[in-house]
């Protein structure tokens, strides 16, 4: 299938897609984020525009000095088009706030996808490293590598007392942020996933759907992050996250077991339905798309579906996302069109791996 | 759903009371009412107030008011703010502007709000005392483009304060010393 790529793109997605990696059947991927400000400058909201644009050449400088600059693509956004920003964002490089943002501000990202810098967000950076399953002390620690390389070469606001100082008050400390995407499926369909929320709440840990508003995800996606970054070391961080993912797994596969031995037809039916509309469907909004994704997952991991890699289930996530269909057409479409495009390319990438 | 604050605008954000873990139902308010309630929520001034009371309290703030445009004048809200406290000298931050936006606007203003951040901040991260534990970058100084700069403003004042005191022959040898660190910086703007 021909791949109408972003320019400056490579053709594959990013390694976090891949759905490898330690308890890939529910975790889709791990992410660690440090919020740092360059020392001697107001932070982003109280940037001029000349400051805005002396912290992207001064963090451009760094990265080039920490010899960075070879193995990543660097970005500026003010000079890229709404729709390629949009990519940007679907593809988790990006926050929706920088793309919307305004003035001097850019994105440095490696090729595999993998690390991530926003330059001027609210902070004047944000360093991020993703991996594929649930594989925090790996994010964790290539992260480092990257914040101590930088560190020596571009002076970040701290202080004794508090820390990195970051924009927002609940940033600073750590500036750390570790989020889980996970994928509960059955948590949601038993309507236990409010349980959920308020232990991880208890646990000082904040749980929202990735997709759609509110406490409604779609796609049965969640995103499990660590609330305080003030008054624990990075360490502790770490390890209250790999206290309480594990509690959420388990209960996840529980309730897939629980729903396999209850009722096996009527999970099967839900699976098998959801392929079936995938496979068929000549329009689908992006809702509807990631349900059926979802149920698909949920096939591929219980042994139901044996003939869809997971790599093609994450691909479709992404490049069904409203700017990656529009990026490949070249040209901006009405839903409709987008819906039809959508379909179309669900079937396709389904019938690559049909026998 | 219209806003349960000031029924006027759809509400498109969700405010949950949290007791003993318990949610309770939840208000539908529009943004711009949001923007005022979190006023309350992180005024260190008040106790913590159900939000009940502080939508009461916002609705009969708002009662007289034709139009909800008071975000854009923290001044508008004045009695929430602790306006004794002086804006930051580096970047103009007042107290109510943090307190509105919820956001700093450079690293001086955690000194220059000091004595206003550790309640917040033991509510934010539940950590007390809210000090810092992790590690601490061992980074070289500030880069050379600020030194420059605040150096060529240092300069300047001494300049105003020699030319009042009529040392021309000072205010001659600042001056050119000023012209030279600002030429520095306008070369390395064009190639940037």
């Amino acid at each position: 299938m021909s791949e109408a790529g972003f320019d400056g793109f490579p053709h594959v997605l990013g390694e976090w897609l891949k759905g490898k990696g330690p308890d890939s059947d529910i975790v889709v991927s791990t992410r660690v984020r440090f919020a740092r400000n360059v020392r001697g400058f107001p932070f982003t909201l109280k940037a001029t525009p000349q400051q805005r644009a002396d912290v992207l050449a001064l963090c451009e400088e760094a990265l080039h000095k920490v010899h960075l600059q070879r193995s990543i693509v660097t970005l500026e956004l003010d000079k890229l088009a709404e729709v390629k920003r949009d990519v940007l964002v679907e593809r988790h490089l990006i926050s929706r706030e920088l793309a919307g943002g305004d003035g001097p501000r850019g994105v440095a990202y490696g090729r595999g996808e993998m690390l991530s810098i926003m330059i001027n967000e609210e902070d004047h950076l944000r360093l991020q490293w993703i991996k594929s399953g649930f594989d925090a002390d790996r994010a964790y620690q290539a992260l480092c590598k990257v914040d101590r390389a930088l560190e020596k070469v571009l002076p970040f606001a701290v202080s004794d007392r508090y820390g990195y100082l970051t924009a927002c008050p609940t940033n600073v400390g750590t500036g750390m942020r570790i989020s889980v995407m996970l994928h509960l499926p059955a948590l949601t369909m038993k309507e236990h996933i409010d349980k959920v929320f308020k232990a991880a709440k208890h646990m000082n840990h904040a749980v929202r759907g990735l997709y759609g508003e509110g406490t409604r995800a779609f796609g049965d996606m969640y995103q499990v992050s660590n609330q305080a970054t003030l008054g624990r070391s990075e360490v502790q961080i770490l390890e209250s996250v790999k206290a309480i993912i594990p509690r959420i797994l388990e209960t996840e596969r529980q309730m897939r077991g629980q729903l396999y031995a209850e009722d096996r037809s009527f999970l099967e039916d839900r699976v098998l339905r959801s392929l079936a509309v995938l496979r068929n469907a000549r329009r689908l909004n992006v809702q509807e798309m990631m349900s059926h994704l979802s149920m698909l997952r949920l096939g591929i991991d219980m042994g139901l579906v044996s003939d869809v890699p997971m790599r093609t289930v994450n691909e479709m996530f992404i490049l069904g996302q409203p700017s990656h269909l529009q990026e490949r057409q070249g040209r901006p479409m009405n839903p409709t069109e987008r819906d039809t495009a959508r379909a179309d390319m669900v079937r396709a990438m389904l019938a690559a791996h049909s026998n | 759903m219209d806003c349960q604050c000031c029924n006027r605008k759809p509400a498109q954000v969700r405010i949950c009371d949290v007791e003993r873990n318990e949610c309770a139902e939840p208000f539908n308010v529009c943004p711009d009412c949001f923007t005022l309630i979190k006023r309350y929520m992180f005024d260190m001034a008040r106790p913590l107030m159900p939000t009940a009371d502080i939508i009461r309290e916002v609705q009969s703030l708002l009662g007289g008011e034709k139009s909800l445009a008071l975000p854009d004048q923290p001044g508008a809200l004045a009695p929430l703010g602790v306006e004794s406290v002086p804006a930051c000298p580096e970047c103009g931050m007042t107290l109510s502007e943090f307190k509105a936006r919820g956001r700093f606007g450079c690293a001086r203003d955690y000194e220059v709000f000091a004595e206003h951040l550790d309640p917040l901040f033991e509510r934010i991260h539940e950590a007390r005392p809210p000090r810092h534990q992790g590690r601490l970058p061992q980074s070289a100084g500030e880069p050379e483009l600020v030194t420059r700069r605040r150096r060529a403003a240092e300069l300047k004042a001494r300049l105003d304060a020699a030319v009042a005191e009529e040392n021309y022959e000072l205010a001659a040898r600042l001056r050119d010393e000023i012209n030279g660190l600002e030429k520095a910086p306008e070369k390395s703007q064009e190639t940037a």
